[in-house]
C-alpha cells in the first residue's frame, strides 16, 4: 500500500534567502499519527505547508513531496488538496464564510457539490463533530472549541486521506481539548500533527518527530523520545509531567 | 458602537422573522420607494404606514428600547440637515415632510434588518446576480468586522493601560498606532485566509 | 454625510445611482482584471479595516470626538479600484446592517463617499507625493476628498429641491472643511505608522494605465458638472427652468422660485464662502485634467 505522506530531501529558502527546510525526508503510512515537536521556528509550519503546494512562490516542478502517491505540483492541485485535510493554527483564519454551513461546504463545492448532495454531506460532516443544528450560525457567535469543530467540519467533508493539523489544541480549554481529542481518535485519516502540546503527543499519536532548524533531529516513538531530558531541553522542549506518572520508575 | 449589538435579535422566532426573507425584501423596498420618492405628501397615508410599522414592530417580540435606540443613533445628521430647512420660505413644512419620510423609511428598513439575518440579505443579493466578487468582499466584510473590532479594542485597552493622561498629540499618535498595526494585522490575515481558501480548493476561475 | 431617505428626491436618486453603478461597475472590472487571486480576500479585509478605523475616536476636546472616513486612506493603501470596491462594501453594509443612510440614498452615498472621496484623493495624491512630499500629499488629498464629497453631497441636496443651496454649502463645506483638517491629520498619522512598521505594504499596488486614470477623473468631474456647476455658475437662473421643465417635487419647484437672494443667514457670509469653496474646486479640477494631459504627452513622447 502507497505511503499517505512521502517527503523525500525537501529543500526550501524563504523569500528572504534564508533557509527554513534543509533536506528533509520522511514518511507517514496509511492511517498512522505522527507529531511534529519543535522549538518555535523550527519550520514545523512551514514543512505542512508544502504538503498541498500552499507555498506559492516556490516552483512546484520537481516536488520532493507524494500525497498518497501523486506528486505535489500545479497540476495536481485538486486532487491533493481534496486529499490533505489542513487545519490551519487560527480558526478565525480558516472560518471565513459568514455562516457555519456555508463554509462546511465551502470545500466540497469547489469540488463539484451542490444541491441536496451537497447539504447531506454538509449535515453529516457536522453531526461527525457534534454540531448539528449549527448551520445557520454566524462564527462570530461560536466559542472557541466549537469554531475549532467547525473547521475540522470543513476539512472532514471532503474526506481527506491524510489531516495535517497546525497547533490544533492552542487557545482551547480542558474540556475543548479533551473534545478535540476524542473527536480526532475516531478519525482514520493519517494525521499529522505540528504541536507543543506534549500530553496530546503522548496520548494520541504513535510516533514524534522532534524538528528543528529546518532538519529532523530524532523519529521514534513519542514515550522514549520525550523521555529524553537532554534531548527536551536542546531544543527548547521539556519532559512532560504525563511521562512521569505512566512510568513511575523510570529516571528522574 | 460594538457592532455585536446590531445582530442580537435578527434570529428571534416571531411571525416576522418567519417571513420568507425575499418577500420582506421587496415590501420594505417598496414602502421606501414610495414614500421617499412619492413627491406628494399624503399625510394620512403617512399615518397608516407608521401604523403599520408599529403593528410589524410589537410583532416582532423585538425590545422596543433596541429599536429605539437604532433609530435614534441613525437620526442626527438627519436632523441638522432637515434644520438647515427651517432658514428657507416654507421650511416648516419641508422641515417636517424630511423628518417624516425619512423616520418613516428609517423604521421600515430597522424592521426588515433586525428581523433578518445579515446572511439571508447577502444569499438575496447573490441571487440578485450582483458580481461575485462584490458580494464576496461584503461576506468578508460581514465576518472580519467582528474579528477586528475586537482586535482594535485589546490593542486600545493595552495602549491605555500604558499611557497616563498623556498629551493629546501623543493619544493622536497612539491611535494612529493602533490603527496601522490594524491595517498590518489585517492585511497578514488576508493572506492567511487565502491559504486557507486554496487549501479547500479554491481556485479562481 | 450619510444621506438618510427622504432627502433626495427621484431625479436625484436616479442620477446618483446610475453614476454610482457605473464606478463600482468599473472598478470590480479593475479588479477582476489586475488584482492577484492571492490579494483578493484583502478586499473584504480592508474594508473591514476601514470599517473599524472609523470607530476609533480621536478625541478633539470639549468631549467632541473626530474619527476616519477612510477615502484617502483605502485609495493610498489600496488603489483606486480597491478602494472603490472596498468602501462600496462598506457603505452598503452601513445602509444593510447599521441603517446607516438611506435605501434611495444608497447611490449617492456610494458615490460621494465609495466613489469622489476615494479618487480624489487618489488623483490628488500621485501628481502631489512627487513635488511636495508624501506627507503633504498624503494631509492635502485627504483634506480635499472629504471637502469635495461634501460640496457635492450638498449639490444633491440643494438639486432634490429640499434646502437651499446658500444654505446646505456653506453648512457642509464649512463642517467638512474642519473635519478634513481631522482627516489629513489622522491619515498622515495613520499611512506613517504603516510606512514605519511595514513598508512593501504601501508599495504592493498594480501600476495604473493612463486610460483608467482619465476614466476616473471623468467620473468625478461628471460629479462636479451635474451637482456643483449648476450651483456655482453665474447664471442662477439656469436650474430654476429647468426644475420647471422637468416639473419634479411641486414643492420643489415652489421653493426655487422663491427669490434665492432674500435668505438671509444669521452669522454665515455665505457668497463668500461659496466663492471661495467654488474657487478650490476649479482649481483642483483643473489641476486634475492638467496632470493627465502632462502624464499623456509624457507617455507618448517617452514611447516615442
Amino acid at each position: 500500500m502507497t505511503n499517505a505522506i512521502e517527503v523525500k530531501n525537501l529543500r526550501y529558502r524563504y523569500p528572504d534567502g534564508s533557509e527554513a527546510l534543509r533536506g528533509v525526508s520522511f514518511s507517514v503510512g496509511a492511517g498512522e499519527r505522527v507529531a511534529l515537536i519543535g522549538p518555535n521556528g523550527a519550520g514545523k509550519s512551514t514543512l505542512l505547508l508544502h504538503l498541498n503546494g500552499l507555498l506559492p512562490e516556490r516552483a512546484m516542478e520537481n516536488s520532493a513531496v507524494q500525497i498518497a502517491g501523486d506528486a505535489v505540483t500545479p497540476a495536481n492541485f485538486s486532487k491533493v488538496r481534496k486529499n490533505v485535510g489542513f487545519l490551519f493554527q487560527d480558526p478565525e483564519d480558516q472560518l471565513f464564510c459568514p455562516t457555519v454551513f456555508e463554509d462546511v461546504a465551502f470545500g466540497p463545492r469547489q469540488f463539484g457539490l451542490h444541491g441536496a448532495e451537497l447539504a447531506a454531506k454538509v449535515g453529516a460532516a457536522l453531526a461527525q463533530v457534534g454540531l448539528t443544528g449549527y448551520e445557520n450560525r454566524p462564527p462570530h457567535h461560536l466559542s472557541r472549541g466549537e469554531k475549532r469543530r467547525v473547521c475540522l467540519a470543513g476539512v472532514l467533508v471532503c474526506s481527506p486521506a491524510v489531516l495535517a493539523l497546525d497547533e490544533p489544541t492552542t487557545d482551547l480549554d480542558p474540556r475543548g481539548r479533551r473534545e478535540l481529542k476524542a473527536l480526532l481518535r475516531e478519525l482514520p485519516a493519517a494525521q499529522i500533527i505540528a504541536t507543543h502540546d506534549l500530553e496530546l503527543v503522548v496520548e494520541h499519536c504513535s510516533r514524534a518527530i522532534l524538528f528543528d532548524r529546518g532538519a529532523i533531529i530524532a523519529d521514534g516513538p513519542p514515550a522514549t523520545l520525550l523521555a529524553d531530558e537532554p534531548l527536551m531541553l536542546a531544543h527548547g522542549l521539556e519532559r512532560p509531567h504525563i511521562l512521569s506518572h505512566h512510568h513511575p520508575h523510570s529516571k528522574t | 458602537m460594538n457592532p455585536e449589538f446590531i445582530d442580537r435579535y435578527s434570529r428571534l422566532d416571531s411571525p416576522v422573522h418567519k417571513l420568507p426573507v425575499g418577500s420582506k425584501i421587496v415590501a420594505a423596498l417598496v414602502l421606501v420607494l414610495g414614500v421617499a420618492l412619492w413627491p406628494a405628501v399624503p399625510w394620512q397615508l403617512f399615518g397608516a404606514v407608521g401604523a403599520l410599522l408599529l403593528a410589524l414592530m410589537l410583532l416582532s417580540q423585538i425590545p422596543p428600547r433596541f429599536l429605539l435606540r437604532r433609530l435614534l443613533i441613525a437620526e442626527p445628521f438627519a436632523l441638522s440637515i432637515a434644520a438647515l430647512a427651517l432658514f428657507q420660505p416654507g421650511g416648516w413644512h419641508i422641515f417636517l415632510v424630511m423628518l417624516t419620510k425619512s423616520t418613516l423609511c428609517l423604521a421600515a428598513m430597522i424592521l426588515l434588518t433586525a428581523t433578518t439575518p445579515f446572511t439571508d440579505l447577502l444569499a438575496a443579493l447573490r441571487r440578485a446576480r450582483i458580481p461575485v466578487v462584490f458580494v464576496t468582499t461584503l461576506a468578508l466584510l460581514y465576518r472580519y468586522l467582528f474579528v477586528l473590532a475586537d482586535e482594535s479594542s485589546r490593542m486600545r485597552r493595552a495602549r491605555l493601560s500604558r499611557s497616563f493622561a498623556e498629551h493629546r498629540a501623543h493619544q493622536w499618535r497612539a491611535l494612529a498606532t493602533v490603527a496601522g498595526q490594524l491595517f498590518i494585522r489585517a492585511s497578514g490575515r488576508a493572506e492567511r485566509i487565502f491559504a486557507a481558501m486554496s487549501a479547500r480548493g479554491w481556485e479562481q476561475k | 454625510m450619510h444621506i438618510p431617505d427622504g432627502f433626495l428626491d427621484a431625479k436625484t436618486a436616479l442620477t446618483t445611482g446610475v453614476l454610482a453603478a457605473a464606478g463600482l461597475g468599473v472598478a470590480l472590472r479593475r479588479v477582476r482584471e489586475t488584482l492577484p487571486p492571492q490579494r483578493l480576500p484583502l478586499l473584504g479585509l480592508a474594508a473591514a479595516f476601514i470599517f473599524v478605523a472609523q470607530m476609533l475616536n480621536f478625541p478633539v476636546g470639549g468631549g467632541t470626538s473626530g474619527h476616519l472616513v477612510g477615502g484617502a486612506l483605502a485609495a493610498i493603501l489600496l488603489g483606486p479600484a480597491a478602494a472603490v470596491v472596498a468602501l462600496g462594501a462598506v457603505i452598503i453594509l452601513q445602509c444593510l446592517l447599521f441603517n446607516d443612510g438611506g435605501v434611495t440614498a444608497l447611490g449617492a452615498n456610494l458615490f460621494n463617499m465609495a466613489v469622489v472621496t476615494p479618487i480624489t484623493a487618489w488623483l490628488v495624491f500621485q501628481p502631489l507625493t512627487r513635488f511636495i512630499g508624501r506627507r503633504t500629499a498624503v494631509a492635502l488629498a485627504a483634506w480635499s476628498s472629504i471637502v469635495l464629497a461634501a460640496i457635492i453631497c450638498a449639490g444633491e441636496l440643494a438639486w432634490s429641491g429640499r434646502v437651499a443651496w446658500r444654505l446646505v454649502l456653506p453648512a457642509m463645506g464649512g463642517i467638512h472643511a474642519l473635519i478634513g483638517l481631522g482627516e489629513a491629520f489622522i491619515t498622515t498619522l495613520v499611512l506613517g505608522a504603516i510606512a514605519a512598521a511595514r513598508p512593501e505594504l504601501l508599495e504592493a499596488n498594480a501600476p495604473i494605465r493612463r486610460r483608467e486614470v482619465i476614466g476616473w477623473g471623468l467620473l468625478v468631474a461628471l460629479g462636479v458638472v451635474l451637482f456643483i456647476a449648476p450651483f456655482a455658475c453665474p447664471w442662477p437662473d439656469g436650474l430654476e427652468k429647468v426644475a420647471a421643465r422637468l416639473g419634479f417635487e411641486h414643492h420643489a419647484a415652489n421653493m426655487l422660485h422663491a427669490p434665492l437672494s432674500d435668505y438671509a443667514v444669521p452669522g454665515l457670509k455665505s457668497e463668500k464662502l461659496g466663492t471661495i469653496l467654488a474657487g478650490i474646486i476649479g482649481t483642483l479640477a483643473v489641476f486634475v485634467l492638467a496632470w493627465a494631459t502632462v502624464r499623456l504627452v509624457g507617455r507618448k513622447n517617452a514611447e516615442n
